[in-house]
This record gives structure tokens, C-alpha cells and sequence, in this order.
């Protein structure tokens, strides 16, 4: 809302310093988005052209003798429309226009210029008179060398107010003058709009079939002469950010700004018939509103018609046909109160937003629908020489809303923390002009219609608040006694954080919108896909189901900046119709824990992703997992290069190496991915024995084995006959050599292992060692057909 | 006799000096005092002598060998350490070549600015509650006090799965369940943080997803005073022990009153400066108590409870504190960006 301050003066008894405005605005009320002049130019003056003559040296200009008062300047001047006799702005020497344009003495093709007479554009308001091509013709009445801002009512400053949807009420001038009383207790005037009306010439009838018209006045206006407002008019038009039209025009959207009550009015002679019946628009209707555009109507639209078809939109927009044009003599003006929710609709589903619209949206003072329509009359009687033809047509089903609130004085202390008494509530409650009645200590307290949308108490409490400053409520903290602690799967996934981060893996942060085929694209659950119904872009169409795709990019877009040793993580959900499961997901490329000069290059391969997720399970005392070959190749990845992840024969994600094709699409080589379900590994990192275990005292003995095999036996099956045979006597087994090659046949392998064996209750003999082995080797060869290597 | 041995020291000792290894030393040492020696020789003669001289001769004698014998030790030191010298010498490396590259890793800071406003929070007693991010227009909105068609849903457009599913516009819908839940309406101290979601056009200060969170405190005497002292602890350790905040009126649907909050600039301390657009001033959230609608559709008596919220935008906190101009950094993921902090 841009407020002119000339205009709020006009109902201040006393002036505000505009400082204490601004400050009073934002700490009381609204949010101030700036204080700016109307017309950014100083050094302006009225001038008188006694003479004009063409320039000697050029054609378009001519040279002109400006009587500015105390002298005669000679300025050149290059509008074709310049004559002598004219009254015009005149910039002096010195003169910073808009757009920081300096004016100086100058020789323009040889003759001397003091100055420029300026058009409306040059001095920032091209609106002020849009028929306006060249420099500005002020009217006969202004007086040389005086100021020709002050004179076309331009010397006017801006305060603009960024409003929240709870303050409608300031959406009129005369709601600023009442919060501005509020707040500095200052008196506030106002006149009462007086119309002189003539007897009837003519019936109208005017009727509601919906509810959602509320009030309804219809006043016939005769003999009017459209032509330009006046100069005070148009400026207070162009401060309130209004484009200036003409008389009629000016005058309804003046009104508007005045009582935020919209008015429209109709061509009176266009009207088809004596009646005006408002309705719910019928299925399949149409009209062409006044820009030109046919619009189909839906059965929840208002209408205004003229007991036929519709001639305008409730609220949002006239019709074409009964517009308003320069040869209009007469006129039906509209001051209505409909729906708000309804008018809303109508507006966002045809786009068509305006002032009026958002006016209705935001709920009208049904109170003041009349005296807005008879001050409408009272402008149009002075500036368009109308005759108000016999009293308004109308219905009026406007029910008198109570808002009336019981305020206890204990409650609003309770709320506030702060010792309000009653006579500053009182104070408080005058100033605002809410009348109340006081009963022990409770105020009851009715909110004029000024002020719509008052739910309870509490939006009296907000009133009471702002008005006395929020700087004053005292500070204190909430005394409710309650423990602050993470949960434990809160502090687990911080855990988790910190074990990547720990390990050279970056956090990423990235969008969980995304496209139909990125969604799926590591996706192995089929599982259904969420879709959103009003996307931005088909880009961020869809929710994920993994987060690979999107740490990708995150690769892609660094090592395109040759950044290419790329380790990342992020914790995020999987997202699908059924719930939202939280993943891990990480990504590996390049080269790890390197040194380029000791030729230790270290990139990243599957065993590193691997070793990093076997390292994460022991930390967080998980022992029961596996990594199985998948039985089913893993979409978009190496099908040889890829495993699942079992905890406890649960599967809990997946592991390994982006697909060749999709490698070769990105042109990134060795990429390696993981994702697990974060859940089901805190469930069992949960479960897992937190109790102290004693330590082995006796010492561990290790012995080597290699064994042949088939190539195509796994190494974890090896591994797991070895754990089953043995037991609780094996303290751990490590692979320490795979061979494959010339000393073998082609379809054999070894593989060498480090076993070694303890006992909690006693030091293991060479003998029980040997025994074991011989047990170990025998299950080997019997499950796997395997030999030692000799 | 006498000068026989003191010429016979001094040649030893001079010769000892002179010896580079550990073997050529052992062999001067059976030289000057081995079987064959000369001092053995001496001590042969030393009974030829008078009875007078046998005990002076001797003494000299004695303090020869101890003289020789402390010199071998000497000198076997000396090489020895010579020795250790010459191996550390070898061992020697070009310590200023650079060290192996061991990959380090940060977490992003939108979780940095989420923990940190966490762990704030957990120091006062609040305990952390999460929720779907694919919420029902009923928690996202209608217990809210945004009823359907209420026009501050403009303020939020949304993003919607079906008619009355959609991405949660704020977290509040978690503070709605946690009411709801809540069985026996005890009091109620919590934050949410999370991700939410905005049908808005990403640019640079527009994202579609960001990060919230929110506090909620409801109970029998929580007051606005409460939630300034609140306001002001959370504002000093994001920004500064000498911070101070303002608050000023504002609208939410869910709260009454409602405010903006804003913080004193921590680049110029309010004397104004390009930061605060030259008011002394930051506005870093919004909070309020809480509306009465709100407590009601979540089964607590508006007439025994009153609480406050608080809403922090993660993103705007983090750009305010780092001087970040665009949040699409907050979501690109360039490393150069995010090792950074
Ligand atoms: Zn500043």
C-alpha cells in the first residue's frame, strides 16, 4: 500500500515527523518498505515563454526567453509542441532530475541554454497526463516562479507499507489516519460526503438470487462530462501508485483508496432493461469482460446482470458491453459488498487480480458501502457536473456482525508478561476507537466494523500489545521443567555424519523433487512412485526414490570444474505413497588418501566402499551381516561389480559400481555407490549387547592356509563353512592372497587365509590348533570340493 | 722406571685418540694393556724393585691403566656416536615435500546450522520431534487456522500430491501431531526440524525446498515475555553475546499475536551499514503465541494453555551468518563451496 502523506495530512489535526513515521510503522503496525518523494527533482520552476523562436543552427530546436519570476532565462528547447505564451516546468541550473540527471548552462549548437523546459516524463510521472507528448503545458492559473510540484499537487511524499493479510483495514486512507491515531494519539477528521440528490427520473430494481451479495447500491447518475481530474486528483492517484484515466474513472478509484470500498460503474444507456439482478453465473454462460476477453463463467461465479445475461463479474472485472467510454452521459454506480471467498476464486482462476478484487478478497466495512457510493456522488457533482437522479436502489442483507470480545485483565498478563493495569488498558482501548465496557476485570470490548477479521480475545491482545510497544513486554523463559536430549535414533544419525565426514566424504544438501526417470533410477523396490499434481517443472516432478541420481549430479557438476576426487554422503528419504523410509547414500570417485609423489594413487574401487561399509557395521557392533551376490542384476549397475546388503538375512541396501552404459553417458569412469535403509541398521546397532565383554587373557594362535577352489565359489561362502565348523574358537579370518593364473588350472583359484584361534578358558595346544585345521580343511573339501595348496 | 711408564700413557692415550673404529680400538687396548703388554711387563718388574719403590711404582702404574682404560671408554663413546650420526644422516628426508592426501569430509551446512539450533534448544530443554514430509492438508493447514480458502494459503502456494496431499509447507504439521499425540495434554517443549517445500521458482533468494525449524512451547503460564527471554538467548548464540532483537507485528494464521523478529546488525552493532539496508537491523524469523485454534483443534483448552512458536528458516540463518548471497549454493553442492565451512 503506498500511502501519500499530503493526502493523510489532510485527516491529521496535527503533523508527524515523517522519521517518527517510518519507526513508528515497524515497530507498531506495518512493515515500512520505503519513504520516497513523489517526484525525485529539485530547482523546479513555473516559467512563462515570452518568446520562441527557431535556432539558427538547427531545425528541431528553438530558442526560447523564460520568464521565471525574478529574471529571463534563455533555454533551448527541442519539443516540437513549445510556444510562446505557454506556462511550463522549468529545470534551472543546478536541477537534479530523476535518474540522477544534472542540469547545467550549456551552448547547444552554439547558443547559450539556461536551463530545460521539462516534459512529465523528464521529471518521473510520464502518468500524470498520458495524452502529454512534449514538454508540459500547466494550466492558465499558475503563478511564475513559483513551484510547479506544489502547484500540481506533486509535492507529495510516499510511504509504502508492505501489509499483512490480517490488516485489510489499511487498505483505505482513512484506516492509516485511524492507526495512525492509534498510535501517537492524535485527533483525526473527517467530513461526511454530502449529496444533493434530485427526484427520480427512472426505476431501477435492483435484487440478489445469491447470498453471496451481500449489499447492494445502485445510484443513476445523469449529464456528466468526462474529461481530465483535476491536478490534486491525478497526483494523489499517481502517489497511491494509480494511473490517472479521467474524471469518472479517477474519481471511483479515489473513493476506493479513501473507504477501500470498490466501486464500478456501468454505461446507464448499454443497460438492456429497469433491473439489476445479481446471480450465481448458469452453466455454460459467458462474458467479455472489459479487456477484450471472452470468459467462461463456472456456477461459482457472481454476476452482475441485467436480469438476462451477465454485464459484469462480481467484484473482479466489468463487461465489455456496458463499459464506461467518452461519449458516456449516464451512468448505474456499483458500491457492493460480496463474498470474499467467492470473489477470490473467480479472480485466481481468471488472473485477474486488481485493486478491487483483492479489496473484496480481503472483506469489505460493510458499514461505510453506502456513504462511499455518496461520495462518489459528491466528487462526480463537483468534478464531472453530474446530477445524482433520485435515491439509490439497493438491497442491504449485510447481518450486523458482533464482533464483541470478553478480555480479562489476568489472561492478558498471563499471555503478555507484562503488569498491564486498567487505566492503561483503557488509554490504550480510546486510542484505538474500540469501545468496551469494563466489568470487574473483564473488558468488554467491541471491535468496530473498521476492523474485520477479529477471531477472539487474542487479536484484541495483539492490539493491545502493539499500541503500547513491544519493547516494553519484559523478558523472562519459559519455566516448564523438561529435559532436553536427542533420541537415540537422533543422536545415531549424527553418529553417522560424523563417521563419513570422519572419512573424507563431503555432506551433500539436494532437492528430493526431481524428474520421472532420475526417481527410479537406482531404485530396485518398484515400489510407487509420488507425483506432484501442480509442478514447477517436469524437472521436479516427482519425488525420489533414491538419492544416487542426485549425488551424480553433485559428481558431475565437480568434475566438470575438475575437481575429481569426489566422496559424498547425505542422509535422505525414499520417497513413496506408502511412507518415506530415510536412506544413507554415498558415492566414490577418484582417488583416496593419496600421495601423488610417492606413486600412491589409491582410487577408489569396490573394496574401499565395501571395507568402508564392513567398518561402519563394526562400530556400531553390528556382526551379522552379509554381502550377497544379487540374484537379480541391480538396475544401473555393473551387474558383476555390485552386492546386497543383509543384516540378519534382512536385506538393508546395496553396494557397488555404476552400470558401464551410464559411466560412458556421463563420461565419468569408476564410480561406486552405496545406499542403505537407516532404519533397519539403527535397529540393529540398537539391539546389539552394550554390555562390557571380558577380554581373552590367554593368547590367540594364527595359522596360514591357502586353499583351491572352483573360480565361481564366492569367498564369504569359504569363510562361512570355516565359521560354522569352528565355532566359538575363531577369533577372526583374513583373506590375505587370491590367485589365479599360470600355476593353477584355468578353472581354479587359491585363496589364502589368516585363521586365528583363541580360547576364553584356557591356552590353545599346538595339538587342539592342528585338530581344528584338520576339521576346517575336511568341511572345506566336502561343501566346496576344495584342496590345499601344496 | 717412572718415566718408562709415563711415556708408555701418553703414547697409549695418543694413539687411542686416534682410533676410528671399534675394532681398531680393541686391538690398542691388548696392545697397552693385553697379556703381551708392556704394562703387563712393568708389573713383572715390579718385584725386581726396592721395597720402598714397589708401592709408588705400582700406584703409577694402576693410575696408567685407569687412564688408559677411561680413554677406551671415551673414545668407544665417541664412535659409537659418530656411528648413530652417520645412520641418522642416511636416514635423513626432504621433510618440506608435501604430506599424503587424506580425504577429509564436512557436513553441509544447512545440518551445521540445523544442529547448532538444535543443540541450542536441547540446552533449554527441548526435546526434538520429526514427520513426514508428504502431509495431509488437514496438518498442514486446517488445525492451523488456515481453513480452505483462507487467503493467507497464498502466502504459502504448495506443492500438492492430490487434493488434500501435499509436501508440508512449514514443519508445524509436526507440532500439530506432537499436540495431538500428547494424550494426557501434559505441557509441551519441542522443536521440528526438517525439509519443506514451496511451489516457488528457485533463484536467489527463492528455493523450492528448504529447511525449517520450529519451536513450540505450550503450558499453563508460557508468555510473550517468555518467548522474548527465548528469542533473545537463540539470537546472542546464533549471532553474538552482544546482540539484542526488536520485535514488531506481523501476521501468521496460527499465531496471535505475531511477530518478526529482528536482530541487531552484527556487522555494523546498529549504527546501520549495507548488511541491515542501513536500520541497525536484521530480521532473521518469525514467532507468536500461539492461536487459540490452534491449541483447540489439537484438544488443549485455550482457557488452561497458552504457548508460543518460532519459526527459523535454516538457509536464511546460514546466508545471514556467513555472508551467503545466493541459497541456490546451499543446494549445488560445488565442494568448493561446501569444504568451506
Ligand atoms: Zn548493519
Amino acid at each position: 500500500m503506498k500511502i501519500s502523506l499530503n493526502w493523510l495530512n489532510d485527516y491529521l489535526t496535527e503533523k508527524i515527523d515523517n522519521d517518527k513515521l517510518v519507526e513508528n510503522y515497524n515497530l507498531k503496525s506495518q512493515e515500512v518498505e520505503g519513504l520516497y518523494p513523489l517526484v525525485e527533482a529539485s530547482k523546479l520552476t513555473i516559467g512563462y515563454v515570452r518568446t520562441c523562436q527557431a535556432h539558427e543552427n538547427a531545425d528541431k530546436l528553438s530558442v526560447c526567453q523564460v520568464d521565471v519570476g525574478e529574471k529571463t532565462l534563455q533555454i533551448i528547447c527541442g519539443a516540437p509542441n513549445v510556444d510562446k505564451g505557454q506556462k511550463v516546468i522549468v529545470a534551472l541550473p543546478g536541477a537534479v532530475l530523476p535518474g540522477n540527471f544534472k542540469i547545467k548552462k550549456a551552448k547547444i549548437r552554439g547558443v547559450e541554454s539556461n536551463g530545460m523546459i521539462c516534459s512529465l516524463s523528464e521529471i518521473g510521472v510520464a502518468d500524470f497526463d498520458k495524452k502529454e507528448t512534449g514538454i508540459y503545458v500547466l494550466d492558465g492559473d499558475a503563478e511564475i516562479g513559483k513551484d510547479p510540484l506544489k502547484y500540481m499537487g506533486l509535492d507529495d511524499t510516499v510511504l509504502e507499507l508492505d501489509l499483512t493479510a490480517n490488516r485489510p483495514d489499511l487498505l483505505s486512507m482513512r484506516g492509516v489516519a485511524y492507526d495512525v491515531k492509534a498510535m501517537f494519539d492524535v485527533d483525526i477528521k473527517f467530513n461526511k460526503p454530502e449529496v444533493k440528490r434530485e427526484k427520480a427520473e427512472e426505476e431501477i430494481n435492483i435484487f440478489t438470487e445469491t447470498k453471496d451479495a451481500s449489499v447492494y447500491y445502485g445510484q443513476i447518475i445523469k449529464d456528466i462530462k468526462i474529461k481530465e481530474s483535476p491536478y490534486w486528483l491525478k497526483s494523489r492517484l499517481l502517489a497511491s501508485g494509480i494511473r490517472p484515466v479521467n474524471n469518472v474513472v479517477d474519481i471511483t478509484n479515489y473513493v476506493m483508496l479513501e473507504y477501500s470500498q470498490p466501486l464500478h460503474a456501468f454505461d446507464f444507456a448499454k443497460i438492456n432493461s429497469n433491473k439489476i439482478i445479481v446471480r450465481k453465473a448458469y452453466k455454460n454462460e459467458s462474458i467479455i469482460t472489459l479487456d477484450n476477453i471472452k470468459r467462461k463463467l463456472l456456477e461459482s461465479d457472481i454476476v452482475i446482470t441485467d436480469g438476462e445475461k451477465p454485464i459484469a463479474l462480481a467484484g473482479v472485472m466489468g463487461g465489455e458491453e456496458t463499459e464506461v467510454s467518452d461519449s458516456t452521459k449516464a451512468i448505474l454506480l456499483e458500491s457492493a459488498v460480496f463474498d470474499p471467498i467467492s470473489v477470490r476464486k473467480t479472480s485466481k482462476r481468471l488472473a485477474l487480480k486488481s485493486e478491487s478484487s483483492s479489496r473484496f478478497e480481503k472483506g469489505l466495512n460493510y458499514e461505510l458501502t453506502l456513504e462511499a457510493l455518496n461520495r462518489a456522488c459528491e466528487l462526480l457533482v463537483k468534478l464531472a457536473d453530474a446530477r445524482i437522479v433520485g435515491e439509490p436502489s439497493f438491497f442491504n442483507n449485510a447481518k450486523k456482525i458482533k464482533q464483541q470480545f470478553t478480555l480479562n485483565l489476568e489472561k492478558l498478563n498471563t499471555v503478555t508478561g507484562y503488569n498491564f493495569d486498567k487505566e492503561l488498558v483503557k488509554n490504550i482501548l480510546r486510542r484505538l476507537d474500540f469501545d468496551y465496557k469494563l466489568k470487574d476485570n473483564e473488558f468488554i470490548v467491541n471491535v468496530p466494523s473498521r476492523r474485520v477479521n477479529f477471531e477472539s480475545y487474542q487479536d484484541v491482545i495483539e492490539e493491545i500489545v502493539r499500541i503500547h510497544g513491544y519493547d516494553k513486554i519484559p523478558i523472562t523463559l519459559p519455566t516448564t521443567p523438561t529435559l532436553g536430549k536427542l533420541t537415540e535414533k537422533q543422536q545415531f544419525k549424527r553418529d553417522l555424519r560424523n563417521y563419513f565426514t570422519g572419512l573424507g566424504f563431503f555432506e551433500t544438501n539436494t532437492y528430493t523433487l526431481t524428474n520421472k526417470e532420475k526417481a527410479t533410477k537406482y531404485d530396485n523396490s518398484q515400489k510407487s512412485l509420488v507425483k506432484i499434481m501442480n509442478p514447477i517443472t517436469t524437472d521436479r516432478e516427482y519425488l525420489q526414490h533414491s538419492l544416487i541420481p542426485s549425488l551424480i549430479d553433485v559428481l558431475a557438476y565437480n568434475e566438470a570444474r575438475k575437481i575429481n576426487d569426489v566422496f559424498l554422503f547425505e542422509i535422505g528419504k525414499s520417497y513413496t505413497k506408502e511412507n518415506e523410509i530415510e536412506l544413507i547414500s554415498g558415492l566414490l570417485h577418484g582417488r583416496y588418501n593419496y600421495s601423488l609423489w610417492q606413486k600412491e594413487l589409491n582410487y577408489a574401487d569396490f573394496y574401499l566402499a565395501k571395507g568402508i561399509i564392513e567398518s561402519l557395521f563394526k562400530n556400531l557392533k553390528i556382526y551379522d551381516y552379509k554381502f550377497k551376490v544379487p540374484e537379480k542384476e541391480l538396475v544401473n549397475l555393473h551387474p558383476g561389480i555390485s552386492t546386497e546388503i543383509y543384516i540378519e538375512d534382512e536385506k538393508i541396501g546395496w553396494l557397488g559400481k555404476i552400470h558401464p552404459e551410464e559411466e560412458k553417458n556421463l563420461e565419468i569412469k569408476d564410480i561406486f555407490a552405496f545406499e542403505l535403509e537407516i532404519d533397519k541398521v539403527f535397529e540393529s546397532h540398537n539391539k546389539a549387547n552394550r554390555n562390557f565383554q571380558e577380554i581373552v587373557k590367554f593368547p590367540s594362535v594364527s595359522r596360514d592356509i591357502a586353499i583351491v577352489v572352483n573360480k565361481e565359489i564366492p569367498a564369504t561362502e569359504l569363510i562361512e563353512t570355516i565359521n560354522n565348523i569352528s565355532n566359538n574358537s575363531l577369533k577372526s579370518i583374513e583373506v590375505f592372497d587370491v590367485y589365479e593364473g599360470d600355476k593353477l588350472s584355468n578353472d581354479k583359484k587359491s585363496i589364502a587365509l589368516t585363521l586365528v584361534f583363541e580360547n576364553k578358558e584356557k591356552t590353545l595346544e599346538t595339538n587342539d590348533v592342528e585338530k581344528m585345521l584338520k576339521r576346517i580343511i575336511k568341511a572345506l573339501n566336502e561343501e566346496h570340493n576344495a584342496t590345499l595348496r601344496q | 722406571m717412572k718415566e718408562k711408564i709415563n711415556n708408555l700413557v701418553e703414547e697409549a692415550l695418543n694413539a687411542l685418540d686416534k682410533a676410528k673404529k671399534i675394532n681398531q680400538l680393541m686391538m690398542l687396548k691388548s696392545k697397552y694393556l693385553g697379556k703381551k703388554s708392556q704394562f703387563n711387563d712393568f708389573m713383572k718388574e715390579l718385584k725386581n724393585l726396592p721395597n720402598e719403590e714397589k708401592p709408588v711404582v705400582g700406584k703409577m702404574v694402576n693410575i696408567g691403566k685407569n687412564k688408559i682404560n677411561q680413554k677406551i671408554e671415551e673414545v668407544k663413546q665417541k664412535i659409537e656416536k659418530a656411528k648413530i650420526n652417520q645412520k641418522l644422516k642416511e636416514e635423513t628426508i626432504d621433510v618440506t615435500l608435501p604430506g599424503k592426501n587424506i580425504s577429509y569430509g564436512k557436513k553441509h551446512i544447512f545440518t551445521q546450522t540445523i544442529e547448532e539450533i538444535e543443540n541450542i534448544f536441547i540446552g533449554l530443554g527441548y526435546e526434538i520431534k520429526e514427520g513426514p514430509e508428504i502431509e495431509e492438508d488437514k496438518y498442514n493447514f486446517e488445525m492451523l487456522n488456515l481453513p480452505k480458502n483462507h487467503p493467507a494459503r497464498d502466502m504459502q502456494d504448495s506443492l500438492y500430491i492430490s487434493e488434500d496431499i501435499l509436501l508440508r509447507t512449514h514443519t508445524s504439521p509436526v507440532q500439530v501431531r506432537s499436540l495431538l499425540e500428547n494424550a494426557k495434554k501434559k505441557p509441551v517443549k519441542i522443536i521440528s526440524p526438517g525439509r519443506v517445500y514451496r511451489k516457488d521458482d528457485d533463484d536467489q533468494t527463492h528455493s523450492h525446498q528448504f529447511g525449517q525449524v520450529e519451536a513450540l512451547v505450550v503450558d499453563k503460564k508460557t508468555s510473550l515475555a517468555d518467548l522474548k527471554g527465548t528469542l533473545l538467548m537463540v539470537a546472542k548464540s546464533l549471532f553474538g553475546e552482544e546482540r539484542e532483537i526488536r520485535l514488531r507485528p506481523s501476521y501468521f494464521p496460527f499465531t496471535e499475536p505475531s511477530v518478526e523478529v529482528d536482530v541487531s546488525c552484527y556487522k555494523c552493532n546498529g549504527s546501520g551499514c549495507s548488511m541491515c539496508k542501513n536500520t541497525g537491523w536484521i530480521e532473521i524469523l518469525g514467532a507468536g503465541m500461539v492461536n487459540n485454534n490452534v491449541l483447540k483443534s489439537c484438544g488443549y483448552d485455550p482457557k488452561k494453555y497458552q504457548g508460543f512458536a518460532i519459526g527459523f528458516g535454516v538457509e536464511r540463518i546460514a546466508m545471514l551468518r556467513y555472508g551467503i548471497d545466493d541459497i541456490r549454493l546451499l543446494y549445488t553442492n560445488d565442494l568448493r563451496f561446501n569444504s568451506q565451512f
